[in-house]
């Protein structure tokens, strides 16, 4: 049986820990908070440039020459570059590992093409560094902070590794923030740039050609969507942390309990056997 | 003809204004031009300069740089690359 030190010593143990847990619980939900009004605040300019390059594309859905532009030119996917966000750091429960698998489902679904990763986040790129799996770029340190120029850095290396036709297809695989317990792993394509809905074609009066405002609206099409793709990973992170961190305390808060209850009997058990010890000793003396 | 028209002004980042305005400034890349209500449908490239605005209560402006403006049936988008409160 421990003895009542030891059991006093681990329940002191377990309660730093749900402090430790619940600290990074409180500090998540704070930035979860601040992560959800980014994605939130984002919104209005995504809308407003899909609207506007919808009705770019129905002026000059008569063009040809525009069929042939580097980010709209489509090719058999032989060569796909993966772009792949997971968190920096680890203590977010399945939320990295979920991604992982998710990638290595999406390379064996493509086994017969040639894959390459752009890493987002430390932990997809060490796992697949250790396993030496070919990664064209990585970056690190965005869930910590980034704003929209990072995005477009990332698309910027995107755009050229596909215009200079190194890649045939380019996709971003992300957590997005649905709810604070469920995150949906997705999978869009971003390159080549999907052909925008078709909108009756407004008669505009055109400041510049139309088909220049297109050449310049297409790359932040890319720019867009891997901004899109870091605010939602980065809201998920933090809720999946959140709601680890919540359940830990939670666990640690049981097993507390759990202790207490086994010390009090201990500390009983001796009692009884001290009394014990003590009326059958006067006994033995009558 | 309506007295008004939305004007919108947002960055990638986030929502700069949205409010009903009688009158606007934009700086395009060809040059500042006034947008009144009625204003014909027009698509231009921005340069860098301030945009002002004077809404039916409220008027402001803002530096902004870079990006496109669509005039289209009374709503005014203005997509910056930048903006900052002037």
């Amino acid at each position: 049986m421990p003895s009542l030190i030891d059991l006093r010593r681990r329940i002191r143990s377990v309660r730093n820990t749900q402090q430790v847990t619940k600290a990074m619980k409180m500090v998540s939900a704070a930035k979860l908070r601040r992560a959800q009004d980014r994605v939130l605040a984002a919104r209005p300019y995504a809308a407003m440039y899909r609207e506007l390059r919808a009705r770019v594309a129905a002026a000059v859905a008569a063009d040809e020459r525009l069929a042939s532009h580097p980010l709209l030119v489509r090719r058999p996917e032989e060569r796909i570059l993966l772009v792949f966000l997971t968190a920096d750091r680890g203590l977010a429960g399945a939320f990295n590992t979920n991604l992982i698998r998710a990638a290595q489902a999406f390379i064996a679904a493509h086994a017969d093409k040639r894959v390459e990763l752009v890493t987002i986040g430390r932990k997809g790129r060490d796992f697949f560094r250790k396993r030496q799996f070919p990664i064209a770029a990585e970056y690190t340190g965005f869930s910590q902070k980034f704003d929209y120029e990072d995005a477009v850095s990332v698309a910027r290396f995107l755009i050229e590794h596909y215009a200079g036709a190194q890649t045939d297809a380019v996709y971003l695989l992300y957590n997005e923030f649905k709810s604070l317990i469920s995150a949906r792993l997705t999978t869009v394509r971003v390159l080549p740039v999907e052909p925008a809905a078709t909108v009756r074609p407004v008669d505009y009066i055109f400041e510049q050609p139309p088909a220049r405002i297109l050449e310049g609206l297409l790359p932040r099409y890319v720019e867009i969507a891997v901004y899109q793709a870091l605010l939602e990973s980065v809201a998920a992170e933090h809720a999946a942390r959140m709601t680890a961190m919540d359940q830990a305390t939670n666990n640690a808060g049981e097993m507390i309990a759990r202790l207490t209850l086994f010390m009090n009997r201990v500390r009983q058990a001796s009692i009884t056997k001290e009394l014990i010890e003590v009326v059958s000793g006067a006994e033995a003396l009558e | 003809m309506a007295e008004t028209f939305l004007l919108e002004v947002a960055t990638p980042e986030r929502l700069w204004v949205r409010v009903r305005a009688r009158e606007a400034q934009i700086p395009c890349r060809n040059g500042y031009i006034g947008v009144l209500p009625g204003h014909a449908a027009l698509l231009s490239e921005l340069g860098a300069g301030r945009l002002t605005y004077a809404g039916e209560d409220s008027s402001g402006s803002l530096d902004i740089s870079g990006g496109w403006v669509e005039i289209l049936d009374d709503h005014v988008r203005v997509l910056a690359d930048e903006a900052r409160e002037s």
